[in-house]
């Protein structure tokens, strides 16, 4: 029989890397145990170092460890945890392991099961979008084959793009400026989609040509109260992968940002969501509209940075509000100051078309000071395993001002050292000292179309 | 460097295991890893790989168990003689040494065991798998106890073989 949880609880931690470490000590921080699930190649790692236990829930490849929800829940449960921090990627969105969790009355930290499922389907999503009354790109439902995806196509007006209603990614999506190119696509998206996630369905959105990412990190108690912790800038993407992100939104006038996180906190409450979320949105540069895109029902990769301008620790607000600890948090009690960038490391060679680099990091220096925290599981010596993701470490920058913050990240990024491996650290500083950067005139197509093409050339290919 | 860790070998296993070699002996320090996929190869330390997941969950899935011999004796640590076969759990689980409760049980320490005699049970969430011998030969240790959590990889049985 598993030995009793403290009175704070115990956490199972069913992620990896640095956000399984920062829900560890988050876990630590507020008096309770955390129980890591490790696949074997994360054994010796930093977090099973920290963890107050630790267990081999299987092999190196994540669908027999962290992408088996039974193994994970049986591991929980034979452990005496109370509680599980799903994090992100993995299995955090997957309704059913909110669901065996519940079963084994293991506390989800996050959403309910069904609203998991309601804002993951984004035809579902884009209904209660509709229904909250917010802004959304003119759009469909699903689309049944071409000639539909013509017909609704020429009533929403080109150009058009195709999304997948089961994931997103860029997975299924395709840009079509006129009926031959949606034609010629259509087919092709609908097996990507049904490769990538099971399910071919798709839908049609008018496409906004020059966007910006922007999306807004909310925490609801579950019965209709919702809280926003300000927006964040995430348009610096490669293959619709965030490279760079930032708080706040520089670009938006203080009105538009006042109607875009009443429209996150709107919609949110309309199906009294639960736990930590964010809602995504297209913000059109040019008219100042924004449109919803999807929901993400996890805490995200880039909340550092609104952690950094409200002082919020959001995964800690996570788990004080999943044990009970709190009932919810107040508008009134979340204030923002400064300007927060966090640029994510990744080992991925820039210089050869971003192709993974796993290996031994001999020499991990990363940099520290004032206004600089950096997020990671790395250490001197840790091996980068080839099975999960690329992103090791995330470095998060805070200053008085825009500037400021980014003059810090280019000293932090001249500061880190990283040896063994290669990583995407010199493609970040060309960025970060970039004009356009600096004066905050880029868009969801500008790293791929401004300014990695000029790194190529300056690289001599 | 003397020092190779796990991670290392587990690397080095894959890239043996994809290439079209059939053995690979490395010494670097104090390490000394010998790879075959020939499991009569002689040597003083062999490891053989192929370590087995539990095949998607029927009610009673059968795994054979891995023979897997090891110059790290991770348990009690004692020295594995060489030759014997140390069984590890194929998956996370809870594990189960009689087939129901009350039930005789599978094994014991000094009984004979065939490739196919049944050692125990590892239980996900109902769902249970039989861990096999895999090989002939006499159990000579036991590490787990009945009705504990046990991890992927972890030593369960050590068979000395029939001479």
């Amino acid at each position: 029989m598993p030995d009793t949880a403290p009175p704070n609880g115990r956490l199972f931690v069913a992620n990896r890397g640095e956000i399984a470490l920062r829900a560890i000590r988050a876990a630590q921080a507020l008096g309770m145990e955390a129980v890591l699930g490790v696949s074997v190649a994360d054994r010796d790692g930093l977090g099973a170092r920290t963890a107050n236990r630790c267990v081999v829930l299987g092999p190196a490849q994540a669908r027999d460890s962290y992408l088996n929800a039974g193994l994970i829940v049986h591991a929980a449960v034979s452990t005496g945890c109370t509680a599980l921090h799903p994090g992100y990627g993995f299995l955090s969105e997957r309704a059913e392991l909110a669901e065996l969790c519940a079963q084994e009355g293991i506390t989800f930290v996050g959403p309910t099961p069904e609203s998991i499922r309601q804002v993951g389907d984004k035809i579902s999503a884009r209904a209660m979008a509709r229904a909250a009354n917010v802004p959304m790109t003119s759009g469909t439902d699903a689309v049944e084959d071409v000639a539909h995806a013509l017909k609704l196509a020429e009533e929403i007006g080109y150009p058009v793009i195709t999304k997948a209603s089961a994931g997103g990614g860029g997975r299924g999506m395709v840009v079509a400026r006129n009926a031959e190119e949606l034609a010629g696509a259509f087919d092709q998206a609908v097996t990507t989609a049904r490769e990538a996630f099971g399910d071919g369905t798709l839908f049609i959105e008018r496409y906004v040509e020059v966007a910006r990412h922007i999306e807004v990190q909310v925490i609801g108690d579950g019965r209709g109260g919702v809280v926003h912790f300000g927006e964040r800038d995430c348009s610096i993407q490669r293959r619709y992968q965030k490279m760079i992100e930032e708080a706040p939104a520089a670009i938006l006038s203080p009105a538009v940002r006042a109607r875009l996180h009443e429209a996150a906190v709107r919609l949110l409450a309309s199906i009294n969501y639960r736990n930590a979320g964010t809602v995504e949105f297209l913000y059109d540069t040019t008219t100042e509209e924004f449109f919803f895109m999807e929901v993400n029902a996890r805490i995200q990769v880039e909340h550092p940075v609104s952690e950094a301008i409200t002082g919020a620790d959001l995964v800690q607000a996570q788990l004080r509000l999943a044990t009970g600890a709190v009932k919810g948090f107040a508008q009134k009690d979340v204030h923002t100051a400064g300007h927060a960038i966090e640029a994510r490391i990744i080992a991925e060679d820039p210089d050869r078309d971003f192709i993974p680099c796993p290996g031994r990091i001999t020499r991990w220096d990363p940099p520290s000071g004032e206004g600089i925290r950096v997020d990671t599981a790395v250490e001197s010596g840790t091996m980068i395993p080839p099975y999960y993701d690329s992103m090791i470490a995330k470095l998060i920058v805070h200053g008085n001002t825009r500037a400021e913050a980014i003059d810090r990240l280019a000293a932090a990024l001249d500061d880190f050292t990283v040896e063994g491996i290669a990583t995407n650290i010199p493609l970040l500083k060309v960025i970060v000292a970039h004009e356009d950067f600096r004066s905050n005139t880029i868009n969801t197509r500008w790293l791929e179309t401004v300014l990695l093409p000029a790194f190529r050339a300056e690289q001599g290919r | 460097m003397g020092n190779i860790s796990t991670n290392d070998i587990q690397s080095l296993i894959q890239l043996f295991e994809k290439s079209d070699w059939r053995e690979m002996h490395l010494i670097l320090g104090e390490t000394d890893l010998f790879l075959s996929k020939d499991r009569n190869a002689q040597t003083q330390i062999s490891l053989t790989t192929a370590s087995p997941s539990v095949p998607a969950p029927s009610h009673r899935a059968s795994v054979p168990a891995t023979p897997v011999e090891t110059p790290d004796p991770k348990p009690h640590g004692s020295k594995i003689p060489a030759g014997w076969t140390l069984v590890k759990a194929p998956s996370l689980g809870t594990f189960y040494r009689a087939p129901k409760p009350g039930a005789p049980m599978f094994t014991e320490i000094g009984a004979q065991v065939a490739a196919d005699s049944e050692l125990c049970l590892i239980e996900v969430m109902k769902l249970f798998t039989t861990l096999r011998a895999g090989t002939h030969g006499t159990i000579r240790e036991i590490y787990a106890k009945d009705g504990e959590l046990v991890e992927f990889d972890q030593p369960l049985f050590l068979i000395e073989p029939d001479a």
